[in-house]
C-alpha cells in the first residue's frame, strides 16, 4: 500500500515536464502562505467527499485531480522542501526523503490547473477547508517557482497583461458595443461616460459582455434597464480595465495586485456610491478579494441584487407576462464564492409568467459549468464535458430555458448546448427582465432555436 | 487473592518506553508547528468572532452535525471513534494522574484507584470500569463500520493508503486487547462481586473461562495493550489521526471567518 502511495505521487507528478537536473529545482515560497493555509494541509481528513463532487475529477478519475489528492501532493513537497525531514537534511536522507524534481513540480502544476476554482469543495467538506484561497495561492507560488501556469493560459495571462483584456482586444474598441447598439437602436442612448456625468452608480461592463459578441446582450440589456428605470449611471467605457480576476485564478499574484491597486484607485476616485456588474467573475473578485488589497468607498452589487433594489423603490415594473418555463443555474462566483443564492430567484419569481424548475443540483450544490479557474482555456474539452452534464441536469427539469447571470457561465454553458444540440435556449438574467418589462431584446421569442446557435 | 497480576503497576520499563513515546511525539508536533510556522501571510482577513467559533466548536467538532448532514452511517462511524477514543484516553489520563499525583490514602484515591492494597476500589473503580466498557465499545462499533465501508464495501471515494491501515490497524488492536485484559481480569473469582460493572469484560470473561483461559497471561496483554497504544499516541502527530486535532482549529477558523 505504501507503494501505492508512491505510484500515485509518481503519476501525479512525472507527467508533462521536460527531463532537467536536480539542481534547477526552485523551492516553494513557503512564506507566502498564512499559517492557517498550512495547518489546512494536515487538517483534510481524506474522507473524499470532495472527490464526490469535484467536476474535474468526475470527468478525470485520478487521485491527483481530488483537492484530497491535491493537498496530500503538496504537503509531500512542501515536507521534503522546508520540513523538519527534508530531503536536503541528515534526518531526511536518514528516513530516505527525495529531492523535489522540477518534474514533479511541472506534473504537480498540471493537475493543479486541472481545476475550475468552484469551491463547491469548500461546501462540502466536513473540516470546511478554505480550498480556493489554498488552490490559488499554490498556483502563485507555483508561478514563482516557473511551473505556471500552462501553456495554454500563459495566453490569457498575456493578454490581460498587454491590453488589459484577457481576449487580446483593443482598449480602444471597449465600449463599441454601446455605438453598435446605438447605430441599431438596441439603446436608447449610450450610456453616459462616468468620468464626465459624474454619476452615483457605475455599471463594470467586464471583459467578456465588453467583447464578446455572443454575450453583448448582457451589456445591452443591462443599459436598457437601467434607462428604463431612470438610473443615473454611467461607464468607464475605454478607461475600463479587466478586474483582474484571470491573473488571480492563474496564480500572477503580483499582476493581479497591480491591475487591482489600479483600479481601486479609479473607484474610489469616482465618487460612486454603487459599483454594479452583470459578470459574476468580477462581482467575486471586487467585492471579496480586492478589500484584501485595498479598501473600497463604494457598495459593490450584482446586477441582479440592484435591480431588486430598485423594484423595491418602485423605479421598475414588470408590465409583461414572460410564460416560459426556466431553471436557473447558479454561477459558481455569485454563489458559493458571493453567497448570492436568494436574490436571483427572487427575481425570476417576480417576473409575471416566468415558472421556475431547479435542478437537482442547485444552490451550493450547483454543479459548475467547468469554464471558471482557467479549466476552460486550459482544458478545453474536460470544460466541454463538464458543460454538457450541466446541460443534462437542465434538460432534466423540463426547462426551454436555461437562465444564469454571468457572461462567463453564458460562454461556457453554450458549449454544451452546442455540443449536446440540446433543445434549450440559454438566456442571461437581464434578457428576462426586459422582457417583463417590454423592453425589446435581440433574441426575444426565439426560444427554440437554442441548439443550433 | 488478589495476585499482583492483576494490576498493573508503574514500573521503569513502562517509565521508559512512555518517555521515547513523548519525545517522538513532541519530535511529531514540533515538525508540524515548525512547518506551519514558516507561512508568514495573514491567516485571518477578519477579527476573531468568538461566539462563531464557539458554535462552530460544539455543534461541528463535538456533534459533528456537518458529517451527519451528509450521511447518518458516516456520522455514527466518525461519533463513536471519535468519542471513544475520547473517552478512553481520558479515562487512561484519570488513572495515571490518580496513581501519580494523589496520595493513596486520600478519599478520591481510595474509591478511583485500584492498587494491591486496595484491589477493588470503590465507586469510583465502578464507573471506571463501566466508563472503560461503554467507551471502548463505542470505539470499536465505530472502527467495525469504517473497516466494512473500506475494505469490504469498497467505497468509492475512499482511496486507502498506509496511513490509513495502520490507524485502523492500531486503534482496533488498542480496543479489543483491553477488552481481552479486562476480560482476563474479570476471570479471577475476587472481582466476582464487581464483575457486571464491566459487562463487557465480564461477557468475556465467561468465555475464557469456558476456553480454559486464565488471568495468568493477564501481565502479557496489558503490556501488549500498554505498548500498542503507547505506539499508536507516538505516531499521532505523523498519522491520519493528527486531524483530531487540527481539523477542529480549521473548523473554527473558517466558521469565524464566515461570520
Amino acid at each position: 500500500m505504501e507503494q501505492d502511495e508512491k505510484q500515485n505521487v509518481q503519476e501525479a507528478t512525472t507527467e508533462g515536464g521536460a527531463a532537467t537536473t536536480e539542481t534547477a529545482v526552485p523551492k516553494i515560497p513557503i512564506e507566502k502562505f498564512s499559517m492557517r493555509q498550512l495547518l489546512e494541509l494536515d487538517a483534510c481528513t481524506r474522507c473524499g467527499e470532495c472527490a464526490n463532487w469535484c467536476p474535474a475529477y468526475d470527468q478525470d478519475s485520478r487521485e491527483p485531480l481530488t483537492p484530497r489528492g491535491r493537498a496530500r501532493l503538496f504537503k509531500d513537497i512542501l515536507s521534503r522542501q522546508h520540513g523538519v525531514f527534508r530531503a536536503d537534511s541528515l534526518l531526511g536522507k536518514l528516513l530516505g526523503k527525495k529531492p523535489v524534481s522540477l518534474d514533479e513540480l511541472r506534473g504537480f502544476a498540471k493537475d493543479l490547473y486541472a481545476c475550475s476554482t468552484c469551491m463547491q469543495c469548500h461546501y462540502v467538506c466536513p473540516v470546511a477547508i478554505d480550498t480556493v484561497e489554498l488552490w490559488e495561492k499554490i498556483r502563485e507560488c507555483i508561478v514563482d517557482c516557473g511551473c505556471g501556469p500552462l501553456e495554454s493560459q500563459k495566453d490569457l495571462v498575456l493578454k490581460t497583461k498587454n491590453y488589459d483584456n484577457p481576449w487580446g482586444q483593443p482598449r480602444s474598441s471597449r465600449a463599441r458595443w454601446t455605438k453598435i447598439a446605438k447605430k441599431k437602436k438596441r439603446i436608447q442612448e449610450e450610456p453616459k461616460d462616468i468620468l464626465k456625468s459624474k454619476s452615483p452608480v457605475l455599471y463594470f461592463v467586464g471583459c467578456t459582455a465588453s467583447y464578446d459578441n455572443n454575450v453583448e446582450e448582457v451589456g445591452i440589456n443591462t443599459t436598457n434597464i437601467f434607462q428604463a428605470a431612470g438610473v443615473d449611471f454611467g461607464i468607464l467605457g475605454v478607461k475600463e480595465r479587466c478586474c483582474g480576476s484571470v491573473l488571480l485564478r492563474m496564480g500572477d499574484r503580483s499582476s493581479f495586485v497591480s491591475i487591482c491597486t489600479q483600479n481601486i484607485e479609479q473607484f474610489n476616485g469616482l465618487g460612486i456610491t454603487h459599483l454594479v456588474t452583470s459578470c459574476a467573475g468580477c462581482l467575486k473578485t471586487i467585492r471579496e478579494d480586492y478589500p484584501k488589497v485595498g479598501a473600497l468607498n463604494f457598495k459593490v452589487l450584482h446586477t441582479i441584487e440592484y435591480i431588486l433594489e430598485l423594484i423595491r423603490e418602485g423605479k421598475i415594473r414588470f408590465n409583461r407576462e414572460v410564460p416560459l418555463t426556466v431553471t436557473y443555474h447558479d454561477p459558481c462566483h455569485l454563489g458559493r464564492h458571493a453567497g448570492v443564492f436568494d436574490a436571483p430567484r427572487e427575481l425570476l419569481k417576480l417576473i409575471p409568467g416566468i415558472k421556475l424548475v431547479e435542478m437537482e443540483r442547485n444552490r451550493e450544490n450547483s454543479r459548475c459549468c467547468g469554464a471558471g479557474g482557467g479549466l476552460k482555456s486550459g482544458y478545453p474539452d474536460m470544460q466541454n464535458k463538464i458543460s454538457q452534464k450541466r446541460i443534462d441536469d437542465a434538460l432534466a427539469t423540463g426547462a426551454t430555458e436555461l437562465v444564469s447571470a454571468c457572461p462567463f457561465c453564458y460562454q461556457g454553458l453554450q458549449i454544451g448546448i452546442q455540443a449536446k444540440n440540446a433543445p434549450i435556449r440559454m438566456r442571461d438574467i437581464t434578457e428576462l427582465v426586459c422582457m417583463a418589462m417590454g423592453i425589446e431584446t435581440g433574441a426575444q421569442g426565439d426560444s427554440s432555436s437554442a441548439g443550433a446557435e | 487473592m488478589y495476585d499482583n497480576y492483576l494490576y498493573f503497576p508503574a514500573t521503569a520499563a513502562l517509565y521508559t518506553v512512555s518517555v521515547i513515546t513523548v519525545l517522538i511525539l513532541i519530535a511529531g508536533v514540533f515538525a508540524s508547528l515548525t512547518l506551519w510556522m514558516k507561512g508568514k501571510a495573514p491567516s485571518l482577513h477578519h477579527r476573531l468572532n468568538i461566539p462563531a467559533l464557539v458554535r462552530a466548536f460544539f455543534l461541528e467538532c463535538l456533534l459533528q452535525v456537518q458529517i451527519l448532514k451528509i450521511s447518518f452511517v458516516r456520522w455514527i462511524m466518525h461519533f463513536c471513534i471519535f468519542i471513544g477514543f475520547l473517552g478512553l484516553f481520558a479515562q487512561t489520563a484519570l488513572m495515571a494522574f490518580m496513581s501519580h499525583f494523589v496520595p493513596p490514602d486520600t478519599a478520591i484515591a481510595k474509591t478511583f484507584f485500584v492498587s494491591q492494597d486496595n484491589p477493588l476500589g470503590g465507586t469510583g473503580a465502578r464507573i471506571l470500569d463501566m466508563w472503560g466498557d461503554v467507551f471502548g465499545l463505542l470505539l470499536l462499533t465505530g472502527l467495525a463500520i469504517a473497516i466494512v465501508r473500506r475494505y469490504v464495501l469498497r467505497v468509492p471515494q475512499l482511496e486507502t493508503i498506509l496511513k490509513d491501515t495502520l490507524s485502523l490497524t492500531l486503534l482496533t488492536i488498542i480496543g479489543l486487547t483491553g477488552f481481552i485484559c479486562e476480560g482476563l481480569r474479570l476471570t479471577d473469582p475476587a472481582y466476582a462481586s464487581v464483575a457486571a460493572y464491566s459487562f463487557v469484560g465480564n461477557f468475556l470473561a465467561g468465555v475464557f473461562t469456558s476456553l480454559g483461559w486464565s488471568a495468568g497471561s493477564y501481565q502479557n496483554w496489558v503490556w501488549t495493550h500498554a505498548l500498542i497504544s503507547l505506539f499508536f499516541c507516538a505516531y499521532i502527530p505523523y498519522s491520519k489521526a493528527w486531524h483530531i486535532f487540527v481539523s477542529p482549529i480549521e473548523i473554527m477558523l473558517d466558521a469565524s471567518e464566515r461570520a
